[in-house]
């Protein structure tokens, strides 16, 4: 099990969302993947859509307009 | 505890302030809004006709002239530039636009100055405004104008404006993905 950072601060949507897809492609159920964001919109679509495709999500909120979104792979 | 603790943890500023409203919310939000426009003004809501009202109006401060361009030139348009800025239900709009959306994002304690990533980011924003600003002024109206405001008032024009916003969309995330991926 391990843990991976992907940091999409700056990035506008749809960005966030695409990269952390393409990541998880590449991980093993169990590994958690941690994504820092600070475009709102991420923070509703990436959670939305990890949580449709069945992994377990939590959201952090790090600072003022600061996320950082948790997502366990589950296969 | 500290009063802006309490609050943070209010159920009912967790609802109104903090969260994203409902998409449904928002819709019927739009469409009331959009009825009071219509009555009140007697014009549906636009946004981006505005902005070129404040470019005419900037350039004339600066002590340029937009009487011998055509889009000014326009009697309906003409008016709104003459009436000036106080007078124009559209600029107060706008304004209220901005003041809301920063109201809402400071309420939210969700205000960040976020840092430009890379050049690319910044050629693509510059070149993106500037299209979506020509384009919808060529197609006499934004995706407000044009394709809300023109469905909303039953015109067969808005829904062609949604055939080619979709297509695009469909360009745009595809060049999206192939240079900031």
């Amino acid at each position: 099990m391990k843990e991976v950072e992907l940091d999409c601060m700056g990035e506008a949507c749809p960005i966030p969302l695409v990269k952390a897809q393409k990541k998880l492609e590449t991980m093993d159920g169990g590994d958690i993947l941690l994504v820092l964001i600070d475009h709102s919109c991420a923070m509703k679509n990436l959670p939305e859509w990890a949580r449709k495709a069945g992994h377990n999500v939590e959201i952090e909120e790090l600072d003022d307009g600061e996320w950082e979104v948790v997502i366990e792979k589950v296969v | 505890m500290k009063l802006t603790e309490k609050v943070s943890k209010n159920q009912y500023y967790k609802i109104w302030f903090k969260d994203a409203w409902p998409y449904i919310t928002g819709a019927v939000l739009l469409s009331l809004f959009q009825i009071i426009t219509f009555a009140t003004t007697g014009n549906p809501w636009g946004v981006s006709g505005t902005l070129a009202y404040w470019g005419a109006w900037l350039y004339e401060l600066l002590g340029g002239s937009v009487e011998k361009w055509y889009y000014f030139s326009r009697a309906g348009v003409n008016a709104t530039l003459r009436n000036g800025f106080l007078s124009d239900p559209g600029s107060m709009r706008n304004l209220g636009l901005i003041a809301g959306a920063l109201f809402s994002v400071l309420i939210a304690s969700g205000f960040k100055f976020k840092k430009i990533k890379s050049w690319k980011q910044v050629i693509a924003a510059v070149c993106g405004g500037l299209l979506m600003g020509y384009g919808a002024r060529i197609a006499a109206g934004c995706n407000i104008g044009a394709f809300f405001s023109g469905i909303s008032s039953l015109s067969l024009s808005g829904w062609v404006y949604a055939v080619f916003l979709f297509l695009g969309a469909m360009v745009g995330s595809k060049l999206l993905v192939k240079y900031f991926m």
